[in-house]
């Protein structure tokens, strides 16, 4: 089932690339299953990642979001800034894997980051169907509070991980398009 | 403490505890979580969320001397943060103990946490890598409801979520019979409701329900059950079974009906069979005479003849020996005699045989041998029942031996031949029937076997033929009177059904009488059919009857 809506996404790709102009609207994705699937399959590459300790050691620190969630804070924001949040960290997160990706030559360690990466472009999607923007940082919004340096590829796929199963999540399950479907 | 810290304090307690009602329902339930998780958790501090931002952590310690609260530091540092400090308290709960707590609203989640406790500068308590987004203890569901549906032995429950910001809850119902360990439980998600089936009709049932958040973004702990419900489901019955069941009913019993109708007369005759009454036969037997049959045979002379031949079945075969008599006289007064003793009849015989003499000339020998017959089967007849005879079958001669003698007058004297045969014209009526066995039995001694036993002659007898008939009742000692040493006897045994005839000569009849020894020759089955006209009929006949065979001349 989750194979299946990878391919549907991964369709859903070809065909923005493939038609020019303005992009179709998208369904709204609503249900959280196919996140849970991204999520669990972060679990598994931070687990796999946990025994790689010396080899996974990065030269240069990387820049990803950081994952922690203060709810007070969080409900305090508008949906625009939290879309945001979202949008950078994935991007954030996006270009740090691509870089582990260079430092690393472990093949079993380049299937996760692969992985990784393609679930990252998912969820993207699956965020735009919800009507959420797409937003890329400035290379000045990198060193903002909301993000942090690792220097381990755990850490990293920590970092991943907590952060779809947060604030992705959040964002997803309160979105107001979601809400209206409901209500 | 100064006096603005205490106001800041009293104003603190009044704001979180507005009534005493809430401070005392929330004081509840977390005594209800920390109860729980003293079970569930082995590591200390026990920390669990207790609402959605708020943590709670604690520790028991046992003793008394363990110090004040100040000598504790409790520090909660998530990462990448700075370390934060959460002021201890202590709460003594019995039984020597006491219990530390720490709680802190400013709860971060999705990123690791570590936790420290230090008694002065002692650690005595660390936990790392905790992640207070999986420390959630939810309250129990609330306003669990129960309800019947249309169908019978379904419940449907309902209840409210507790204060949560996710739909990942995981609901487990626990259903069962009140009072019993036993039970099921069925969990539900992303619903706040349930249908119970397969419930039983009449029971008390027990329904209470828990929570806990199961999803990628948040877990926690199984809340406390709510309060248990019961229920009894009515006895209900489906109104579509009743009306199909009443149908069927009503259909199976027209079909009884209607099959009891058409075969009325078959089934009365196989359940109540038609059980045959004699009282066509008998007319006012049981309407007159209630039954008496011997008053009824007293007053309806023809009825004997509706009693079978073959009524005396059962009796003894009683032999019959054929005589031919010398003198008709001699035997008169045997016949009428009332003495069984054969004896003594033989002594009275020779001074009745002059009395006999003087009575026969006076009556002519027609009617002679009529009455002769006649009396002596009343006489028979009227001493059967006092005197019923003994029974034995030693010899063909016994006690219940019939006798027939014949008028042999080849066999006598010539002078008592000629004597008599004066009166033998006279009185000899005899038919046809009965010539063969005058002829059989002419001349001495032993005779040829044949025999008739052709009983015509006895129908249509007028009683006036030549043979006579004794009832060996009067003889109970089978003795015979004397008829000569020539005098042919004819056995003649007669079962009812047959009669057997085996000629015998004076010498064999004593050797019969000595050795007891029936002779049987031939036999000849023929119905024995009594219908002689002048039958006396004084009384009910029994198996000791005499059935006399031959008639008299």
């Amino acid at each position: 089932m989750f194979r299946s809506f990878g391919l549907f996404t991964v369709l859903l790709m070809v065909l923005e690339w493939t038609s020019p102009g303005l992009p179709s609207p998208l369904w709204p994705i609503c249900d959280l299953s196919a996140l849970d699937h991204f999520i669990k399959k972060a679990q598994e590459a931070e687990a796999a990642m946990r025994s790689c300790k010396e080899e996974c050691l990065l030269s240069v620190p990387l820049t990803v979001p950081q994952p922690s969630v203060d709810y007070n804070a969080w409900r305090k924001k508008d949906s625009q800034q939290q879309a945001q949040e979202v949008q950078s960290g994935l991007w954030l997160l996006s270009q740090a894997l691509q870089s582990l990706k260079a430092s690393i030559s472990n093949a079993a360690l380049h299937s996760h980051i692969d992985n990784s990466l393609g679930n990252i472009i998912s969820i993207g999607q699956v965020l735009r169907s919800l009507s959420i923007p797409e937003y890329t940082p400035t290379g000045a919004g990198s060193a903002s509070q909301d993000t942090w340096r690792v220097s381990s590829a755990s850490t990293l796929f920590q970092v991943h991980f907590n952060f779809l199963r947060g604030k992705v999540r959040l964002l997803i399950s309160h979105a107001a398009v979601c809400q209206q479907a409901f209500s | 403490m100064t006096y603005v810290s205490l106001a800041k304090v009293l104003a603190f307690c009044s704001f979180l505890c507005i009534s005493k009602d809430a401070c005392v329902e929330g004081s509840r339930e977390l005594e209800t979580k920390v109860k729980m998780l003293l079970r569930s958790e082995e590591e200390n501090p026990k920390c669990f969320l207790k609402g959605t931002v708020e943590i709670f952590c604690f520790w028991e310690e046992q003793g008394e001397d363990n110090g004040t609260t100040d000598q504790y530091t409790f520090r909660f540092t998530y990462l990448g943060r700075n370390t934060t400090v959460c002021p201890v308290k202590v709460l003594s709960i019995g039984d020597g103990k006491k219990m530390y707590s720490c709680e802190n609203s400013q709860v971060i989640w999705y990123s690791p946490l570590d936790i420290k406790v230090f008694r002065g500068e002692q650690l005595i308590y660390e936990r790392s890598s905790l992640f207070t987004d999986q420390m959630f203890l939810l309250d129990p569901p609330g306003n669990m409801t129960l309800r019947r549906t249309a169908k019978p032995g379904q419940l449907k429950v309902t209840w409210l979520p507790p204060d949560f910001i996710d739909d990942g809850l995981l609901y487990e119902i626990s259903y069962a019979v009140t009072g019993s360990q036993m039970g099921k439980r069925e969990q539900v998600r992303f619903k706040t409701d349930l249908l119970l089936q397969g419930l039983q009709a009449g029971i008390n049932y027990s329904v209470k329900a828990r929570v806990r958040p199961q999803s990628s973004g948040f877990k926690g702990w199984w809340s406390a059950w709510t309060d248990p419900v019961t229920v009894i489901l009515p006895n209900e019955t489906d109104p579509l079974i009743v009306s199909m069941s009443l149908i069927i009913s009503l259909i199976l019993l027209l079909l009884s009906l209607s099959i009891l109708l058409t075969h009325r007369s078959f089934l009365l005759k196989k359940l109540w069979p038609v059980i045959p009454s004699p009282e066509s036969k008998f007319p006012d037997l049981f309407t007159v005479y209630k039954g008496d049959f011997q008053e009824w045979m007293n007053h309806n002379p023809g009825g004997m003849r509706w009693i079978p031949a073959y009524y005396y079945t059962d009796e003894p075969v009683a032999p019959l020996e054929v005589l031919s008599e010398i003198n008709i006289g001699a035997a008169l007064p045997s016949l009428i005699s009332p003495h069984r003793d054969p004896q003594a009849m033989e002594a009275d015989g020779a001074r009745q045989l002059d009395e006999g003499d003087q009575v026969l000339n006076r009556v002519s020998p027609q009617r002679w041998s009529e009455l002769q017959h006649e009396a002596w089967m009343l006489e028979h007849l009227r001493n059967l029942p006092l005197h019923p005879p003994p029974l034995s079958q030693s010899s063909l001669l016994e006690s219940h031996d019939a006798y027939v003698s014949l008028n042999h007058s080849s066999q006598k004297p010539k002078d008592e031949e000629k004597a008599q045969e004066r009166e033998g014209d006279e009185m000899e009526d005899i038919l046809e029937e009965s010539l063969p066995l005058q002829t059989l039995f002419a001349g001495a001694g032993t005779r040829s076997s044949t025999s008739h036993s052709d009983l015509g002659s006895l129908q249509q007898s007028s009683g006036s033929g030549r043979l006579s008939s004794q009832c060996s009742f009067e003889y109970p000692n089978q003795t015979w009177p004397p008829n000569g040493p020539n005098y042919t006897y004819m056995a003649v045994a007669d079962s009812g059904v047959s009669m057997d005839y085996s000629p015998m000569s004076s010498s064999q009849l004593a050797d019969t009488e000595r050795k007891h020894k029936p002779r049987v020759i031939y036999t000849n089955e023929l119905p024995l059919i009594h219908k002689h006209k002048h039958w006396p009929l004084t009384r009910q006949p029994t198996d000791s009857d005499c059935r006399p065979l031959g008639h008299q001349a």
